[in-house]
């Protein structure tokens, strides 16, 4: 029955997280005065990717750069498996929520690596950018996983769903609210893509379904950031936990994509500058945590 | 006054002309660069140089090296002679008139002794040594053959990576190359390669068309503000045959104008803020923006290109109809406006992006003679409407922004609070607009007379350069777009600075390369399949 339910879970994942991505773009158009796509758009997107063939650029280490976009994607996909979606049910074990953080940092550094591998020096620089800010929203997150591994007394999903309601985990829920924003990539925070800047940085060389399978892999870890913070919020065995799933995506998305349109891009440091600040308050919560409040 | 004269006759210049707008002095060459100097330190600035082939007129290559007196309200104007296609470079001197005289050595073929970088500007690398396109028995639609051309090789420096911004960059609107030398985040060097989209639009205009063509020729040197190179030209030519200009015409050419820069500054808010990632910024200031094209449809039928001007007045008038619809329209673009922008202006995020980002300090700019919003941000008080008063700005009243921090921001503000003017000069030329004639035809064009007609573009000073011909026709027309000035001054704004603001400071000064750029187009198929000798003994 499980592995139905999780089967069910990942198809969800797959078929959704373009829509929501054009979801969003409608909704930033609303705010920009223009009309905006169809709700379809980024399928219609993807699709046609996928038909085009793809080109390899001459200065790039071919292996590693055609292995790039399989690792992200399949390390997000993988995630998946650990983090429920639509159903309450996952693979669960001790220690799982360390294998889904340890999911999302292979599926950056696979990314890295793919735009290193391109030999572009736009790849290159996005990639340094992408590096310096994954390193710093990471000690973010190892604060947090801290804080909350703190409160529910356990590293594993499943004693970690929902949270109890404590002043610490609803600090700790508001940062990881922020850590997710940072981590999809979004204004002001797309420093390593900046089109006007850099023309997309380590996407640059990428064509085709390579480029298909990275931009798929961005979108479905939006997806998944989304439901790791909906899971620690929403209570399991409630049978109106599909309705508040599927109300609380509307409503991340909603916030995170009028945030995005009224802000302007940061600077690298002006970024690191401000996940530094960010990491000291989450030590502060993490203190907290570890008094009992 | 009298400084600029002393200056001139301490100089064996002989004074050709002389009265409220134009010195013009022949200038021997071994005075040349001395009087350049003087000139230089008496406060006039290098605007621009321009080359001739007078060879028809029985004087050889000249050169006319253009300075703009503020203080004087006068353009004083040197003319020197080649001796031997030769003539001593100013450019050691003033460092703003390099690209002024290589442009004549390449169009002309000019030779400019100790200049410290003779090297093409405009001439593509594959076209022919001795071949000069703006020489008169060089005609608009020759064909050159190519020349083998290697590039040199370049030398790689450890730790410094080449970031090409351009030619095609989502940055850049147009074809231009700014190679930027990167090391981690830094700009440890920048060059700049332009001249990609050479028209040919002065050879067209000498050869080919009369000078009431050349206004609507003008007009499509730029796509954002081509209306005030069309006033310059036509002011050029009034200057030269001096025409009397209806009242009531220049009043229109400075509504015009004025709404030209109201719709282009909020044209460069919106690349601005779209460069900053402040995406919403720019689609609600074009938002905006599309009510001054319906304004500019309103008064001219045209959005934009607008076809207005002839020598010596405009085409069509403004009756008491559309002038209500302005102002009616005015009241409530202006509360949008400055809603948009006091948000924007407001919003920490975007001011800590352009703070001291990109510094010109003034006296580089006064040695380059950067002119409009890039000058008087870096706190030098240069305006024309002001200094060189022309339409009807003698009239009206209006402030000039100058700040002194040289940074984005500075500019940003600059043309923040002169779209706010333009608001008011325009309410002030429609309450006060004159009745009368908007044409007058009633003229001769005088034989070889020299004409300047300045405006004041929305990128700054904009300098157009005519020599009649008589009949109906120009002997040589040079138009200047304001950023043919302020390019050079980029690759000072870059240094030190990190790559992500690149793309601001770049767009801070408001290129507009096809301004700037006017080549002979080489079309692999059509040239001449003849050898080069050959070509040569034939010109």
């Amino acid at each position: 029955m499980s592995t139905i339910f999780i089967a069910i879970n990942l198809a969800f994942a797959l078929l959704i997280a373009p829509v929501i991505d054009s979801f969003e773009r409608k909704i930033r158009a609303r705010l920009q005065n223009r009309q905006g796509p169809s709700i379809l758009q980024t399928w219609w997107d993807l699709i046609k990717l996928f038909k085009r063939p793809t080109v390899e650029p001459q200065d790039s280490v071919k292996s590693l750069y055609k292995l790039a976009p399989y690792v992200t994607f399949t390390a997000v996909l993988t995630a998946y498996l650990i983090v429920p979606t639509l159903l309450p049910s996952s693979i669960n074990f001790i220690g799982d929520f360390i294998v889904v953080v340890y999911l999302l940092g292979l599926a950056t550094l696979s990314f890295v690596i793919g735009a290193f591998s391109s030999g572009n020096s736009y790849a290159q620089i996005g990639s340094n950018r992408e590096v310096s800010l994954f390193m710093s929203e990471e000690l973010l997150l190892a604060f947090i996983v801290g804080t909350i591994a703190v409160i529910g007394k356990s590293l594993s999903f499943d004693q970690l769903f929902p949270l109890p309601l404590r002043v610490s985990s609803a600090l700790a829920l508001i940062l990881l609210f922020l850590v997710i924003y940072v981590a999809s990539a979004r204004l002001p925070f797309d420093i390593a893509e900046a089109e006007p800047e850099i023309i997309e940085g380590p996407l640059i060389e990428y064509s085709g379904k390579h480029l298909g399978l990275l931009e798929y892999s961005i979108f479905l870890k939006r997806l998944l950031l989304y439901s790791l913070l909906l899971n620690f919020i929403i209570p399991v065995q409630n049978p109106t936990r599909l309705i508040g799933y599927l109300i609380g995506i509307v409503v991340l998305s909603v916030i995170y994509s009028t945030f995005e349109a009224y802000y302007g891009r940061f600077r690298i440091d002006q970024a690191v500058k401000l996940m530094k600040k960010l990491s000291a308050v989450a030590l502060v919560v993490w203190i907290i945590a570890v008094v009992g409040w | 006054m009298t400084v600029i004269l002393e200056i001139l006759k301490g100089n064996d210049a002989k004074i050709l002309r002389h009265d409220e707008k134009v010195i013009l002095a022949l200038v021997p060459n071994d005075k040349l660069r001395t009087t350049a100097e003087l000139l230089f330190k008496a406060g006039c600035y290098y605007a621009t140089g321009v080359g001739v082939d007078e060879r028809l007129l029985g004087v050889g290559f000249s050169m006319y090296h253009i300075f703009n007196c503020e203080s004087e309200k006068r353009y004083v104007i040197l003319k020197a002679v080649a001796n031997n296609s030769k003539i001593p470079s100013i450019t050691p001197i003033i460092s703003g008139a390099n690209w002024a005289e290589r442009e004549a050595m390449d169009m002309v073929g000019i030779f400019f002794d100790e200049h410290p970088e003779p090297l093409r500007l405009i001439l593509p690398d594959d076209w022919p040594e001795g071949v000069h396109p703006l020489r008169k028995e060089f005609h608009y639609n020759e064909r050159p053959p190519r020349i083998e051309f290697k590039p040199p090789k370049k030398e790689k420096k450890p730790g410094v990576m080449e970031v090409p911004v351009g030619p095609y960059h989502p940055t850049l609107h147009e074809p231009e190359v700014f190679e930027l030398h990167v090391k981690g985040e830094e700009i440890v060097g920048a060059v700049y390669r332009g001249f990609h989209v050479h028209r040919g639009l002065e050879k067209l205009a000498e050869e080919r068309m009369t000078i009431n063509q050349i206004p609507f020729l003008a007009e499509r040197i730029c796509g954002i503000c081509g209306y005030t190179h069309n006033c310059a030209y036509a002011q050029a030519v009034e200057d030269a045959a001096k025409i009397e200009v209806p009242e009531r015409a220049l009043y229109i050419r400075t509504i015009l104008l004025e709404l030209e820069r109201l719709h282009s500054h909020l044209l460069w808010f919106g690349v601005a803020f779209h460069l900053l990632g402040f995406d919403s910024g720019f689609m609600h200031t074009w938002r905006i923006r599309e009510a001054f094209m319906d304004l500019a449809e309103l008064l001219t039928g045209n959005r934009k290109t607008y076809g207005m001007n002839l020598i010596g007045g405009v085409r069509r008038d403004i009756d008491e109809e559309k002038k209500k619809k302005v102002l009616e329209i005015f009241e409530k673009t202006k509360k949008e406006t400055k809603e948009v922008l006091d948000n924007a202006a407001g919003m920490k995020e975007l001011t800590s992006r352009m703070e001291g980002v990109g510094v010109l300090p003034k006296k580089e700019g006064r040695e380059i003679g950067v002119v409009g919003p890039v000058a008087r941000a870096s706190g030098i008080d240069t305006d024309v409407r002001r200094d060189h008063p022309y339409a009807a700005y003698g009239d009206l009243e209006f402030k000039v922004p100058v700040y002194k921090e040289g940074d984005v921001l500075a500019r940003f503000l600059v043309r923040y609070e002169e779209t706010f003017e333009s608001f008011w000069i325009i309410e002030q030329a429609l309450d006060q607009l004159p009745p009368g004639d908007i044409l007058n035809e009633d003229y001769e064009l005088p034989e070889y007379a020299v004409g300047i007609g300045a405006t004041e573009a929305p990128r700054g000073e904009d300098v157009h350069f005519v020599i009649t011909e008589g009949g109906n026709k120009v002997y040589r027309w040079r138009p200047r777009a304001p950023t043919y000035n302020n390019l050079p001054a980029v690759p000072i704004m870059l240094m030190g600075e990190k790559l992500a603001d690149a793309p601001i400071i770049i767009a801070s000064i408001d290129p507009c390369f096809s301004c700037t750029d006017h080549m002979v187009i080489v079309d692999g198929e059509k040239v001449c399949r003849c050898s080069l000798d050959d070509y040569l003994r034939r010109l």
